[in-house]
């Protein structure tokens, strides 16, 4: 190990960190709200909506995410979508995401109680506000740990947005390692910054868990 | 006094798939009286009490409230638009066997809730109203209380003020005393009983004999999807001439015997 490449490298390392969270980040948050919009039209829609979105769970699901990126990036001006490369790795972690998502909550809808949902219909509440009040607070906090655990994956996903020229951390370390042919150090470099970044999000997780669950938790 | 409701239940049958599991169901029930569903397990009391509100669909025949058809725009016809469901749901007050409290909000919030939403009513308005529903079910010192800190009788009796802050003419109570412990059940039968005396029509199905007795004008016995008798509560209770009552009440009597 030669720390010396650390000192040297550091700037483009930790510019190359700052656009791997910002793509995560990004990602991430738009692939939940799409995922949510997906569960909440899957749980209301008729029938042949319902099919339209499977399939494109399934297709979604079903291909690599580096099969997909290649596909938005590469295939996208061929259909006129020119995007650049952050902007192609977002939306691709975004597509990639959502499907993941959209099942977290629907599970997470289907652990709130039905009696709830028809106490909420038999006072006369409307739909819309059946969902906002009752189904989706209680439906997140079921859905939680599970939206934890796949941002999480999801960090590790921007990797593959090297690929299609996102100078984020794993292209950064590659430039460094192919620059130096130091790879063990590039390979540490990646191992630190992702351990670091899962455990502050895994922590952040934690505590929005407790503060969300301090009163259903039966201690009478 | 409150206004009260009437409801009349015509030939109502109810499918589940090849199912049969309400039969012809006939009953009328007039305005400030209390009506007692009983009979074995399964044999449809719930399933026809949540035709009432139209929590569940039932197959034929007709349920009005006050004369309006309930569930459908005609007899046999299409259903009715979700606005007018949920319009007539607003004077129809229901409480469930689990308490159904939603479990994020405080037992004000919980009532407060429907008078927000549906009603339209103020935060503080809505507040204020909800504080008088618990002081009325004797929880004025629980309001700021969640769910998973009252007792399991003190839920039931958030469900009831939830219920009764609408101003309903109705309530249909789902054995809202089977998942209680046995020291609890009296503060919510207390409770029901103030709400009977104030001449509410009630449709209560209970496995509570002594309820049944003291308080309901009718009793009605069910038993596998049928309504087998409809008459005083000391007629059904005491002296039942049906051999399916019968039976039951010795098993009931059997069962409390010790």
């Amino acid at each position: 190990m030669d720390p010396m490449i650390f000192v040297q490298y550091s700037p483009i390392l930790i510019r190359g960190f700052g656009l791997t969270i910002l793509a995560w980040l990004l990602g991430t948050v738009f692939g939940m709200a799409l995922g949510l919009v997906i569960a909440l039209v899957q749980r209301y829609a008729p029938k042949p909506v319902t099919w339209v979105i499977q399939a494109y769970i399934e297709i979604v699901r079903g291909t690599p995410f580096l099969v997909q990126l290649f596909v938005l990036y590469y295939g996208g001006p061929m259909v006129g979508l020119r995007l650049d490369p952050l902007p192609a790795g977002i939306v691709g972690l975004t597509i990639y995401g959502s499907p993941y998502f959209a099942e977290i909550f629907r599970s997470g809808f289907r652990a709130v109680p039905h009696g709830q949902i028809e106490a909420a219909r038999a006072i006369g509440m409307a739909e819309p506000a059946i969902v906002r009040r009752i189904l989706l607070p209680l439906g997140l906090v079921s859905a939680l740990p599970a939206l934890v655990n796949f941002s999480i994956i999801l960090t590790k996903e921007t990797v593959i947005l090297s690929i299609i020229t996102v100078p984020e951390l794993m292209y950064q370390v590659q430039r460094m390692s192919t620059e130096t042919f130091r790879f063990l150090e590039g390979n540490f470099v990646l191992a630190l910054f992702f351990w670091g970044l899962v455990e502050v999000i895994s922590r952040f997780g934690r505590r929005i868990e407790t503060r969300i669950t301090r009163h259903l938790i039966e201690r009478p | 006094m409150v206004q009260a409701s009437s409801v009349e239940i015509a030939k109502v049958n109810k499918f589940y798939g090849p199912f049969h599991a309400l039969k012809d169901i006939d009953l009328s029930i007039a305005p400030g009286k209390v009506t007692c569903l009983i009979g074995p397990s399964g044999s449809g009391k719930s399933t026809l009490l949540r035709c009432i509100n139209f929590l569940e669909e039932y197959s034929s025949g007709e349920i009005r409230i006050d004369g309006q058809l309930i569930g459908y725009k005609t007899p046999g016809g299409a259903k009715m638009s979700g606005r007018d469901l949920r319009t007539m749901r607003r004077s129809i007050g229901m409480v469930f066997q689990q308490f159904n409290l939603w479990p994020h909000m405080t037992a004000l919030e919980n009532v407060a809730e429907g008078l927000r939403r549906v009603r339209g009513l103020s935060r503080t308005e809505a507040e204020a109203r909800a504080a008088e529903a618990l002081r009325k079910v004797g929880l004025g010192d629980r309001m700021a209380n969640h769910p998973s800190r009252l007792s399991g009788g003190q839920q039931q009796r958030v469900a009831i003020a939830r219920a009764i802050a609408m101003e309903p003419k109705l309530m249909l109570f789902d054995e809202p005393t089977s998942a209680l412990d046995p020291e609890l059940v009296g503060e919510v039968l207390n409770v029901m009983k103030a709400l009977a005396a104030e001449g509410m029509t009630m449709v209560v199905v209970t496995h509570e004999m002594g309820f049944a007795a003291h308080v309901a004008d009718r009793v009605a016995f069910m038993e596998k999807g049928e309504l087998v008798a409809v008459d005083a509560p000391a007629r059904i209770l005491h002296q039942p001439e049906d051999p399916r009552i019968q039976a039951f009440l010795r098993t009931y009597h059997e069962r409390n015997l010790f």
